[in-house]
């Protein structure tokens, strides 16, 4: 049975989209141009995503497969095409920020935010690349201050998030 | 002059800075001032903003903090930390309700966001700078070279925030690669990904897509691949042979950054930019073109 996602509507309707989301009409404009469909079209369809995200049901949560969200490469080409100017990969950033916040999606990418909580960068200085730097004749990067990162992502709850 | 703050982001910085050591010398030459800040993560646009939007938007806000207190816009080499830092200086100068919630979490370190600086792909600036200031410091014409030029999606869209170029076919980076005489070729693939994106989630489709814009590049002719990201290069470099295998084609064909380029064109040394380190060997070309 189908139930509407009541949460998962709300969010979507506050993804400063305007009321744009509405003038859908399933032109299937962005599916056509959408690499990862070309490619994939059993496992990944924007279109799709869209019409189950206005109608607030959400299609992947709590399912083995979520390559149907994850799977976008965030090209932002069916923003570009969609003449409707619905800018689909926010509310696909609002589905994800879900998938995340159930304890779902790929590893990379709650990973990568740990990363960037304990170090302040994605990819943390390493002596290897200083030596390497200096080789070329290159500035030291200069590190960010990273108890203000970490206050500022406990404030958003981040820390809650990646159960830090 | 104006001099502006270097955002060179994660993956130039600290894992190929290769990249940062042609850029430097090509602006060093062409007159464009930088200077170092304490930036974090600007935050990856694709990553982290997919974990949680409102963390990124405070985290980049923090960054363009830093920018403004010295008023100067920032220059990005990377696509990534481009996009982030221009959707997050747009969205909250623009949006008062979500600047307001921002600025109250900033203020727990004592910092605010104004919206008082800009910032700017180094595609951008170099196209500023422009094709006549380029040619005045060639010292090897490129002429005969045919490059596939692939400027990567975060540079250019979504156009109405970002205003570099076409969204779906972008002309400031041919335009610097063919000031330095060599020949930018038509190729249908050429605003698709680099297939980076997805490949977090899972490589098979993105091998799959790498491999389609390589072979349609390699179908027009292109001895190269010119790019203007890190995330893009990395792809097209590191990955290459991962799309190799996957596929059962071969291509071998060697990725620049536009800075590269315009570095060898202006007659500086391989060796000083570290282009030794690309991991798709570029040495037979440049040995074809006399830039080695
Ligand atoms: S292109 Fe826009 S209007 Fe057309 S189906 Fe996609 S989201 Fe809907
Ligand atoms: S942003 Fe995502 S959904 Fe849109 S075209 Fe690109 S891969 Fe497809």
């Amino acid at each position: 049975m189908v139930s509407v996602d009541f949460e998962l509507r709300k969010k979507v309707m506050d993804a400063h989209i305007g009321d744009t989301l509405k003038y859908c009409y399933q032109c299937n404009r962005c599916t056509d141009v959408c690499p990862v469909s070309q490619i994939a079209p059993d496992r990944y369809n924007p279109r799709g995503n869209i019409m189950a995200s206005f109608l607030g049901i959400n299609l992947f949560m709590g399912q083995k497969d979520n390559f149907g969200i994850w799977g976008c490469t965030v090209c932002d080409t069916c923003d570009e095409i969609c003449p409707q100017k619905i800018e689909l990969t926010e509310i696909f950033t609002v589905l994800k920020n879900m998938s995340i916040a159930a304890g779902e999606g790929p590893d990379y990418y709650t990973t990568q935010a740990s990363t960037i909580y304990d170090a302040g960068k994605a990819i943390p200085s390493q002596p290897a690349i200083e030596r390497r730097r200096e080789q070329l004749g290159l500035p030291k990067v200069e590190e960010p201050d990273v108890s203000e990162v970490q206050k500022i992502l406990n404030v958003t709850k981040l820390n809650k998030i990646l159960n830090k | 002059m104006t001099e502006y703050k270097m955002f060179q982001g994660c993956t130039i910085g600290n894992r190929i800075p290769f990249l940062e050591a042609s850029a430097r010398m090509v602006f060093d030459k062409l007159g464009i001032k930088t200077s170092e800040g304490p930036f974090a993560c600007c935050p990856d646009p694709v990553g982290f903003n997919s974990v949680d939007h409102t963390s990124w938007l405070a985290m980049g806000a923090r960054n363009l903090t830093i920018a403004e207190a010295e008023e100067k816009d920032i220059i990005s080499l990377c696509n990534g930390c481009f996009q982030t830092l221009k959707l997050v200086n747009k969205e909250l100068s623009h949006d008062e309700h979500e600047r307001e919630k921002i600025n109250k979490i900033l203020g727990e370190v004592g910092k605010e966001f104004k919206g008082t600086i800009n910032v700017k792909h180094f595609v951008e600036v170099l196209h500023e700078v422009g094709e006549e200031k380029i040619k005045e410091s060639i010292k090897n014409d490129l002429s005969g070279l045919k490059v596939a030029c692939h400027t990567g999606c975060h540079y250019n869209r979504p156009s109405e925030i970002v205003q570099t170029d076409d969204p779906l076919k972008p002309v400031k980076l041919r335009e610097i690669v063919a000031a330095t005489g060599a020949t930018p070729v038509d190729y249908d693939e050429e605003v698709l990904c680099c297939g980076a994106g997805v490949g977090n989630t899972e490589e098979e489709p993105a091998m799959q897509i790498l491999a389609n814009k390589l072979s349609s590049a390699m179908n027009a002719g292109a001895e190269a691949i010119i790019v203007n990201c890190p995330a893009c290069f990395q792809q097209f470099d590191t990955n290459q042979k991962k799309a190799e295998k996957q596929t059962g084609n071969s291509y071998g064909l060697p990725v620049l950054y536009v800075t590269e380029l315009l570095a060898l064109a202006f007659g500086m040394k391989p060796d000083d930019m570290g282009i030794k380190f690309h991991r798709t060997r570029p040495k037979d070309l440049l040995e074809k073109h006399n830039l080695a």
